[in-house]
């Protein structure tokens, strides 16, 4: 960076998941003027995906919402969703980043009134919901969406329903000429906080995923045990719709496997418990097997995973299955072999659960060149002039993300104070 | 590197492990192993093998030359490579069983001489290296005598319908055996090869 360029004291943030959310509050707090870039239509990462979580096993809102609250107060945060960064130019205390966005087509007059979904008639696949199911092509991304605004669907654009969409708002904030666009922001410090996505589970063939209805993922079992889910909390086999009476977990699908992530995701044995937690909640009769290698429960969260080896319904099984199975009548069955007994099992299951990991979104993306300094495994190395939030750092839980976000928020803090 | 690996002082003996870490084909990577059981839940035969690799691999570890050595999972590998792919710690579990049974052999133990994939895999190679090729009908003749005559017969005969399906088929074929053009130079070749695995094994 030469001399004469000028230094900018603002703060980005990209990705507005609760690491994200916390480094913009905390520095915005702090003092300083705070630009925060989330790529989806809604802030609250993959935490507002989940049925509930975990130390207390609370409902997302508690978390998101008095983060909410504190962007909503606060002078010095601007939020821009539906964008992504595109190039960081400059260095430390002068970059110069660009963001494209692309459109939401309701502006933000917008009182979430819903008129404009009464009147849509086609439908998309809901990314809420891993796309379990569809929602109208006018749509509020999910019930506690900030920003609290409805968004249109591109391809209603330039059609008779698009514009019957556009005549249905009361207060004209949809908008059909919205287009793409780019920007350039000055800002002094850049804090990755870009989070995770769930590991495919297409990638691992032996599971069957892609072609047996009854073998689904963790955070798809975190949406089908939501009220605002796609059964409306409802757990059942998604073949039939019926309630499954034998369910199977099996951990480190795609984890700690040098064909696919080869690091310990660390929050899915305790995400599988909370799933067994689920099931026996909701079904009295229900038998939960969970196949694991070691099961990982890290810092104080080892009570939670023995009030579960306690019930006798839930059953451990020393064993990482070698492949799913398509029985006669189409259901899983899950093939391997028991390390403890040494005996070789199929066993047919009602449901079967993949664990799947964290996988960086940046490395995901294929690690953006302008984006910071990554670690072998794709997370971002945060040394240096590299400031990393959450998940994007590692893979972390919500309190570990929220810590290390406060710290990023600290780094950038010096960076542009400096 | 060790000639034989090493005779061990006790049932349990770390030294036959390390041996096996450094002188096996892939032994390099059994270290990485985290007896998670995916090889031995992938295994097709899984269920005829007295271990399967999984225990196996803990068994080396353990140090326990005479069971590995005498074990069946040795000569009951299909080479599948099911395991291998879906190993996560890409663990090369086919190359160091096949590697195990030739120390098996080398070192005398009884089920390298008595196993019938042992049996099979020794006229499979006789044919190989007297034709360069492996011949359907002398192969499985071979195999079949090396029970003894009367049972070879009596093998022979029972498997007579399917042999004349296979010939008609054009899947096996009755004339001079199928050879390359010039074995004289396959026989120098595989002399040259045993002497120079006899120098770093020694003879037995
Ligand atoms: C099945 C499962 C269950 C879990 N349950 C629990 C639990 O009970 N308790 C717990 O503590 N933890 C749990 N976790 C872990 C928890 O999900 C993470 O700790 C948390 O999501 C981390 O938040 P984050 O902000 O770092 O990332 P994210 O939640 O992934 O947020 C990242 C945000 O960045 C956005 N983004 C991504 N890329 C870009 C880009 N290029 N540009 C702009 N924006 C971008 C995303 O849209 C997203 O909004 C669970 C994980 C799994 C897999
Ligand atoms: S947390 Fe558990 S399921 Fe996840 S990778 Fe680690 S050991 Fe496997
Ligand atoms: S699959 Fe690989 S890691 Fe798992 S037990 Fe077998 S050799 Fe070990």
């Amino acid at each position: 960076m030469s001399e004469t360029t000028s230094r900018s004291r603002t703060i980005m943030v990209v990705g507005g998941g609760i690491a994200g959310i916390t480094a913009a509050v905390e520095a915005a707090e702090a003092g300083h003027d705070v630009v925060l870039i989330e790529k989806s239509p809604s802030l609250g990462g993959r935490v507002a995906q989940m049925n509930r979580y975990f130390p207390k096993l609370c409902h997302p809102t508690c978390g998101l919402e008095i983060n909410f609250q504190r962007i909503k107060k606060s002078k010095r945060i601007s939020v821009f969703t539906f964008s992504e960064v595109s190039a960081v130019k400059g260095g430390p205390g002068g970059y110069t980043v660009t963001v494209k966005t692309s459109p939401r087509h309701v502006k933000a007059n917008c009182t979430a009134c819903g008129d404009c979904a009464k009147v849509a008639t086609s439908e998309v696949s809901n990314a809420f919901n891993y796309g379990m199911d569809s929602v109208k092509s006018a749509y509020l991304p999910h019930v506690m969406a900030f920003p609290m605004r409805y968004v249109v669907d591109p391809s209603v654009v330039g059609t008779p329903e698009g514009e019957a969409i556009k005549a249905a708002c009361p207060v004209g904030a949809v908008d059909l000429e919205q287009k793409d666009e780019s920007f350039d922001l000055e800002v002094g410090a850049v804090v990755w906080a870009t989070g995770w996505r769930p590991y495919p589970a297409a990638n691992l063939t032996a599971y069957r995923w892609t072609d047996i209805p009854d073998v689904i993922t963790n955070v798809e079992m975190e949406r089908l045990a939501s009220v605002d889910g796609p059964t409306k909390g409802k757990i059942v086999r998604p073949s039939n719709g019926e309630a499954p009476k034998r369910v199977a977990l099996i951990q480190c699908a795609g984890s700690r496997d040098l064909n696919h992530l080869a690091y310990c995701s660390r929050i899915c044995c305790l995400a599988s418990m909370k799933h067994a937690a689920y099931v026996r909640e909701q079904l009295a009769d229900a038998t939960v097997d969970v196949y694991y290698i070691d099961l990982r429960a890290h810092d104080k969260l080892e009570s939670f995973l023995n009030r579960l080896k306690r019930d006798p319904q839930v059953n451990f099984v020393k064993s990482k299955p070698a492949r799913i199975e398509k029985s006669e009548a189409g259901g899983p069955v899950v093939c391997g072999e028991n390390t403890l007994t040494r005996e070789v099992y199929a066993e047919p299951y009602d449901l079967v659960v993949l664990a799947t990991g964290m996988q960086a979104s940046l490395a995901a993306e294929g690690q953006p060149s302008f984006a910071a300094d990554f670690d072998d495994y794709g997370f971002v190395f945060a040394e240096g002039d590299s400031i990393a939030a959450g998940v994007a750092s590692g893979p972390l839980d919500v309190s570990m993300s929220v810590q290390s976000a406060t710290a990023a928020a600290c780094r950038a803090i010096r960076a542009v104070t400096a | 590197m060790n000639a034989m690996s090493p005779t061990p002082s006790k049932a349990y003996d770390l030294n036959f492990a390390r041996w096996v870490y450094e002188n096996v084909d892939g032994g390099d990577r059994m270290a990485l192993c985290m007896q998670c059981g995916t090889c031995s839940g992938s295994c097709p035969i899984g269920t005829q093998m007295d271990h399967g690799p999984r225990k196996l691999f803990m068994m080396i570890r353990a140090g326990m030359k005479d069971a590995v050595l005498s074990s069946n999972t040795l000569w009951n590998c299909v080479s599948c490579y099911n395991c291998v792919v879906r190993c996560p710690r890409q663990v090369p579990v086919t190359y160091i069983l096949h590697d195990l049974a030739h120390v098996a052999v080398r070192e005398g133990y009884a089920q390298a001489k008595e196993s019938d994939n042992a049996r099979f895999a020794k006229a499979f190679w006789w044919s190989a290296a007297k034709y360069g090729r492996t011949d359907e009908r002398l192969v499985t003749a071979k195999y079949y005598f090396s029970f003894g005559v009367g049972e070879g017969i009596k093998r022979g005969m029972a498997n007579q319908k399917i042999a004349m399906g296979m010939v008609k088929t054009k899947r096996m074929h009755l004339g001079m055996p199928h050879k390359v053009k010039n074995t004289g130079e396959l026989h120098a070749i595989l002399a040259k090869a045993a002497e120079m695995e006899a120098k770093k094994h020694g003879a037995k």
